[in-house]
C-alpha cells in the first residue's frame, strides 16, 4: 500500500468572480523511503498539491489518503494532530521562529509533542549534525545565511522523525550552488536513512540528482508520472 | 513548556519599547492598588485608634444598656469585684492594659447664669489612656486632680459662659447619690469637633459616683494602649470571650460591637478599595489588549507556521496568553515592590502635607500609619493575571483559529 495516494484531487481559489483552478484533477501514489519532486512552472499547482498532502487546506473534490487514511476532509484539529504525529514541513522562506535559536527551532515541534527537555535537545543537535550545522546550534536565525537557515528547517522536519517531509520550493531562496548543496543533503538522508521526501521546484537544474520527477502543469500531471533518469 | 516560556518571554522583547509601556502601566496599577490599599489600611487604622481610644478595646456593660431608660438598669453594681476580675483577665492576655471604670451620670450643669443637659463623665483614666484619649486636644488650665473638680469642653465651657476656677453646679436628681454637687472648673479642653465638646464634662469616678450611685459604674473599659493597629489586635475577642464566661450576669464586647455602625462603615471600606482597584486595572487591560492584538497581527505569518507544523488551537491560545501574562506579571512584580516599599517606608507614619488640620476635625491622629493585608497583596497580582488573560482572550482567539495557508500568505 503506498504511503500516499492522491485521487482526482481538485482545488479552486475563488477571488471575487474570478476562479483560479490550480488543481484539476491529480493523480499521485507516494511509496514509503521516496524521494519525489513535484517539478513545474509557477502557477501549475506544485505548492496547492504539497499543501493538501500536507492537511493544511481542504480540496474541492477528490481525496488524499495517507498510510491507509483519508485526510481531505479533516477538521481543525485532526488535522493539526495529523501534521504534528506525522508530516513534517519545509517551506519557501525557511518560517523559522526568529527569536528562537537553531537548537531550539530544530527542537520545536518535538516540544509541540511533549517531548522531555534532554531527549528533545538530543534529537534536534542530532538534526542538526546530521545536516552539517555542528557548531551552529545556539545561533539566532538572522546571524545565520539563507541556507544555513533552509537546512535548521529541514532539521526541524527530521528532528520530529514524521513519515513524510513536505518541502515547498526549498531552494528557491537559495543561491543555485547552495540549492544543490540541500538537495543533495536532503537525497543523502533519503538514501542513508529512508526518509520520505516529496519536494516541489520549478528549477530544473536541481531535478538531475532526483529519481523520480511528477510535472504538473496547469493544475494537472503532465505526461504522466515518471521516473527521472537518475 | 520551557521552550514555551522562553519564546513567550522573547516574543515580549521583539518590540521594547511597547512592551516596557504596557508593563510599566501594569506596574503602576499595582503599585497604586497596593499603595492605596496601604492607605485604606491607614484609614482603618485611624478608626481604630479613634474608637479604643475613647472606648477602649473591650467593654464589659450590663446586658441591655443600649435600651436601658434609667441610670439604674444601666449600673454594675459591686464594682471593685468585677474590675478585679476584669484586670485579672486582660493581664493574661495584653501587654500593660489598662482597665477604666466609667460613670456617666445624666445631668444638668450650670454656670452663674446658663445652663445645659449633659452627661457628666466620670472616669479614673490613668495618664497614658488619658493622653490618648485628650490625643492632640489642647487642655488650657490642668486635668483632674484631686476630689470636687471638673473639665469641660470649650464649647460646653463657652456655653455655660465659665473660666478656669469658675464653679460649676451639677444637677442629677434620682440617683442613690447625694444628686447635686459644685465643682471647681480646673480644665477646659479643645477637641477639634464642637459637636463633642459641648457634651464634653469630665469628673473623677469618684465624684460621679457620690453624684449618683455609689461604688457602682456603668462600664469597665480595657484598653490596650500598645495597640495601634487593627491588624495586631486579635485579642479583644477572644478577651470579650473569657470575660463573658467569667462575668456570666454581664455583657463584654468588643470596641467594634460597641460601634456597630463603625463595623459597617469598616466592612464597607475593603469593597470600596477593590472596586477602584479593579477601575484601574479595566484601564490596564484595554493597553494590554492593545499591546497583545499588535503582537499577534505582527505576527500571523508566524502563527500560521506554528499551526502548520502541528500546533492546536489551544496551544497557539495558550502561547499568546502566556505572553500576555509574562507581560503583566513582570509589570505586577514591579508595582508590588514599589507598592509594598511605599507601604512599608511609611508604615511608622505618614502626615500628608496640608491634611493635618482636616484629619484632626475628625479627631482622627494626623499621622496615617499604612498597613496592608497579604491578601490584598495577593488580590493585586492575582487580578494583574486575570486582566492579562482577559486582554488576551480575543487576539488569542483570533491567532488560534487562523488558517495556516492563509496565514503564512499573510500580508502586513
Amino acid at each position: 500500500m503506498a504511503l500516499y495516494s492522491v485521487r482526482d484531487l481538485r482545488k479552486t481559489y475563488r477571488v471575487g468572480d474570478v476562479q483560479t483552478h490550480a488543481l484539476r484533477g491529480v493523480d499521485l501514489d507516494v511509496e514509503r523511503g521516496e524521494f519525489t519532486a513535484i517539478a513545474g512552472p509557477s502557477g501549475s499547482g506544485k505548492s496547492t498539491l504539497l499543501h493538501l498532502m500536507g492537511a493544511l487546506d481542504h480540496p474541492d473534490g477528490g481525496e488524499v489518503v495517507l498510510a491507509g487514511d483519508r485526510i481531505d476532509r479533516l477538521g481543525r484539529r485532526e488535522a493539526a494532530r495529523l501534521r504534528l504525529a506525522h508530516l513534517g514541513f519545509v517551506f519557501q522562506a525557511y518560517n523559522l521562529i526568529p527569536v528562537l535559536s537553531a537548537v531550539e527551532n530544530a527542537a520545536f515541534v518535538l516540544e509541540l509533542r511533549g517531548v522531555g527537555r534532554r531527549e528533545r535537545e538530543d534529537r534536534a543537535r542530532k538534526a542538526l549534525a546530521d545536516l552539517g550545522m555542528t557548531g551552529f546550534e545556539d545561533r539566532m536565525p538572522n546571524q545565520l545565511s539563507g541556507g544555513q537557515q533552509q537546512r535548521v528547517a529541514v532539521a526541524r522536519a527530521l528532528a520530529a522523525d514524521p513519515d513524510i517531509i513536505l518541502a515547498d520550493e526549498p531552494t528557491a531562496n537559495l543561491d543555485s550552488t547552495t540549492g544543490h548543496q540541500l538537495i543533495e543533503l536532503m537525497r543523502e538522508l533519503n538514501e542513508e536513512r529512508g526518509v520520505t521526501f516529496v519536494f516541489s521546484t520549478h528549477d530544473q537544474r536541481l531535478l538531475d540528482h532526483v529519481r523520480r520527477i511528477v510535472r504538473l502543469e496547469d493544475g494537472r500531471v503532465a505526461d504522466g508520472d515518471a521516473p527521472a533518469a537518475a | 513548556m520551557r521552550l514555551v516560556i522562553s519564546l513567550a518571554w522573547r516574543n515580549l522583547w521583539r518590540q521594547r519599547r511597547r512592551s516596557l509601556v504596557t508593563a510599566g502601566a501594569v506596574a503602576l496599577v499595582v503599585l497604586f492598588s497596593v499603595a492605596y490599599f496601604g492607605m485604606g489600611g491607614a484609614m482603618e487604622n485611624s478608626i481604630y485608634q479613634r474608637l479604643t481610644e475613647s472606648g477602649g478595646h473591650v467593654q464589659v456593660r450590663t446586658p441591655g444598656w443600649r435600651d436601658a431608660s434609667s441610670l439604674e438598669d444601666t449600673l454594675i453594681e459591686d464594682a471593685a469585684e468585677v474590675r478585679a476580675t476584669v484586670e485579672r483577665l486582660a493581664s493574661d492576655r495584653l501587654t500593660a492594659p489598662e482597665v477604666v471604670g466609667v460613670l456617666d451620670v445624666p445631668a444638668l450643669l450650670s454656670g452663674d447664669v446658663r445652663s445645659r443637659a449633659v452627661p457628666v463623665h466620670g472616669q479614673d483614666w490613668p495618664a497614658a489612656v488619658r493622653e490618648r484619649r485628650l490625643g492632640g486636644g489642647d487642655l488650657e488650665g490642668r486635668f483632674l486632680e484631686n476630689p470636687g473638680q471638673i473639665v469641660l469642653g470649650a464649647s460646653l465651657a463657652s456655653a455655660l459662659d465659665v473660666g478656669l476656677g469658675d464653679d460649676v453646679y451639677v444637677y442629677a436628681p434620682g440617683g442613690r447619690g447625694f444628686g447635686a454637687a459644685a465643682y471647681e472648673l480646673v480644665g477646659i479642653v479643645d477637641l477639634f469637633d464642637p459637636s463633642v465638646e459641648i457634651a464634653t464634662a469630665w469628673t473623677s469616678l469618684e465624684d460621679a459616683q457620690a453624684l449618683a450611685a455609689p461604688d457602682a459604674v456603668q462600664r469597665f473599659e480595657v484598653h490596650a494602649t500598645t495597640l495601634v493597629r487593627i491588624e495586631d489586635d486579635t485579642v479583644a475577642d477572644e478577651l470579650a470571650g473569657a470575660l463573658d464566661d467569667s462575668l456570666p450576669e454581664l455583657e463584654a464586647m468588643t470596641w467594634l460591637e460597641v460601634e456597630p455602625s463603625m463595623s459597617i462603615l469598616l466592612d464597607s471600606l475593603d469593597p470600596m478599595m477593590y472596586v477602584v482597584s479593579v477601575m484601574f486595572f479595566v484601564l490596564a487591560g484595554l493597553l494590554v489588549l492593545n499591546t497583545v492584538y499588535l503582537s499577534v497581527m505582527e505576527r500571523i505569518r508566524e502563527f500560521g507556521v506554528i499551526h502548520s507544523l502541528g500546533a492546536g488551537d489551544r496551544r497557539v491560545l495558550g502561547m499568546i496568553a502566556t505572553e500576555s501574562v509574562l507581560l503583566c506579571l513582570t509589570g505586577a512584580v514591579v508595582g508590588t515592590a514599589g507598592g509594598l516599599g511605599f507601604v512599608a517606608a511609611y508604615r511608622d507614619g505618614l502626615v500628608i502635607p496640608g491634611m493635618e488640620a482636616y484629619y484632626a476635625s475628625f479627631g482622627l491622629d494626623p499621622v496615617l500609619y499604612l498597613s496592608i493585608e497579604p491578601v490584598q497583596v495577593a488580590f493585586a497580582i492575582l487580578f494583574a493575571v486575570f486582566t492579562a488573560l482577559a486582554a488576551a482572550l480575543w487576539p488569542a482567539w483570533l491567532a488560534s483559529r487562523l488558517e495556516p495557508v492563509e496565514a503564512m500568505r499573510f500580508q502586513a
